[in-house]
């Protein structure tokens, strides 16, 4: 047994590393923006020190979730290809809403990850866009400048929401399973709930189980 | 306080730009150098030095030839696009005499307000990383002067006065001669108004905009997009907490004895 005992690895380090540069960027990006939309909300601004400084913040911090959204998407893309099974799991509300005893065996993400996944993908392209047009606003036409800010906040507008979904199923909502992001491991019992298809491939490729397969 | 409008009766204008001078002066704004274009208009737009301009257009209309002269400022709208879009509180604010006044120390040059603005005033200090507009002279009217630009004013083409006196003069002044009052769009009011010649057209002045109004895309970022980040934030977190407390977590299921 190794120093992790019965545990299995479900995450490398640089998936670990890039998850927590995007989620973390996102989020103060998310909370800055959020400052900006609400002036009645200005004291983020004071505490970070005035709205000048937080602009600036607010588009180093966009950089960051613009590169690290980049890799990522090249990194989890595969993982995230949707396959016929998906459907019957989406009709049985991933077995969050009632009672399911036959949910199909998931692979290494379920359908609600993937549509997450899509959804940050489709709403991150949107804002990164946007925001590219916002920081020189005058060199584009009119029009499209306009639309940049009204897209800019709409997406948020569903990225926002999702956020939370996510944080929620990561966290409270689904016990064991915020460490595949701390620690990179989880255990068995975790992964036959989770991932029961990913982990019978996973334990006949290395017999002994302890190895780096994510 | 009393809501201000400045009217500016462009049939009366001699394109002398005794307002463009005396702005720069009460504003201390410093001078460029222009070049001749072919044209009276010089320097050829508003800038961040040039809050207010006299426009210059030649239009051939029923074999007559019109020269159009015409001081092109700041609107001071009575719901301001460029306010909406400012996410910089204190930074543009409207005042009660009817002035959107800038102050340049709380903007922090995001130049959301210039794409915003449906008559395209607002210009780019890109040496300060600033917006910089007219403001009506605001510390004049609260001192009981009128704007520098009227003051200065030797045809009478620039006057000033309450709402309700400027109201009425303009629509005498349009009954006389024959002319039209801009904007007329009485969902976008202004504290600037136009009494356009009847001879020509709106669409006959250059950087005039023959529709103002609110941009959709600005109603639907500050007016349905800015509540609902929140409202589906916070929506989605109420939903999540009741499902933790109705349906309750996902648990692991422990198939194995002597498992965690
Ligand atoms: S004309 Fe433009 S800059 Fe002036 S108050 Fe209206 S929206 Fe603002
Ligand atoms: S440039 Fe200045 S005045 Fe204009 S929207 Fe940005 S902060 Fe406000």
């Amino acid at each position: 047994m190794s120093a992790h005992g019965d545990m299995i690895k479900v995450t490398d380090g640089i998936e670990r590393v890039v998850h927590w540069i995007l989620a973390g960027s996102c989020l103060f990006c998310l909370i800055t923006g959020i400052g900006f939309m609400y002036h009645s909300w200005s004291f983020i601004a004071t505490f970070l020190g005035g709205p000048y400084a937080m602009k600036w913040m607010h588009i180093f911090s966009g950089l960051a979730f613009a590169v690290s959204f980049v890799y990522s998407f090249f990194m989890w893309k595969k993982d995230c290809q949707f396959e016929s099974q998906d459907l019957q799991w989406v009709l049985k509300g991933g077995g969050y809403l009632w009672n399911v005893k036959d949910l199909p065996p998931v692979y290494k993400y379920n359908a609600g990850q993937k549509a997450f996944f899509w959804i940050l993908v489709a709403c991150a392209i949107v804002i990164i866009a946007s925001g590219v047009v916002m920081l020189n606003p005058l060199y584009y036409p009119v029009v499209m400048a306009r639309f940049a800010y009204m897209l800019h906040a709409g997406a948020v507008v569903l990225l926002g929401a999702f956020i939370v979904v996510h944080i929620y199923l990561g966290t409270a909502g689904n016990p064991g399973t915020v460490s595949a992001m701390l620690t990179g491991y989880v255990s068995r019992p975790w992964c036959e709930t989770h991932c029961p298809r990913w982990l019978a491939d996973r334990d006949s490729w290395k017999p002994g189980g302890e190895k780096d397969v994510a | 306080m009393a809501e201000y409008i400045k009217l500016i009766d462009v049939t009366k204008c001699t394109g002398c730009r005794g307002c463009q001078v005396a702005c720069k002066q009460w504003n201390s704004l410093p001078a460029v150098d222009t070049m001749f274009t072919g044209s009276l208009q010089n320097p050829k737009d508003l800038n961040y030095n040039t809050w207010c301009l006299i426009r210059f257009d030649e239009v051939e209309k029923d074999g007559k030839l019109n020269w159009l002269m015409r001081h092109d400022a700041c609107m001071h709208c009575e719901t301001p696009a460029c306010a909406k879009a400012c996410p910089s509180p204190g930074a543009l604010t409207k005042n009660e005499n009817g002035s959107v006044v800038h102050n340049p120390a709380y903007c922090i040059g995001c130049r959301s307000c210039i794409v915003a603005c449906p008559f395209d005033i607002p210009r780019n200090d890109k040496a300060l990383e600033k917006m910089a507009k007219c403001s009506l002279c605001h510390d004049r009217i609260d001192d009981g002067k009128k704007p520098a630009c009227v003051t200065a004013c030797p045809t009478g083409c620039l006057t000033f006065g309450t709402k309700e006196e400027m109201l009425k003069a303009a629509e005498k002044r349009a009954e006389k001669v024959k002319g039209v009052i801009y904007p007329a769009n009485p969902h976008y009011e202004t504290h600037v108004m136009y009494i356009l010649p009847g001879t020509v057209g709106v669409e006959d002045f250059s950087h005039m905009n023959p529709h103002p109004k609110m941009p959709a895309t600005l109603y639907w970022w500050k007016n349905l997009f800015k509540p609902f980040t929140l409202i589906g934030i916070a929506g989605v977190a109420g939903a999540a907490f009741l499902h933790y407390i109705i349906k309750g977590p996902h648990r692991v299921h422990e198939k194995k004895e002597g498992g965690e």
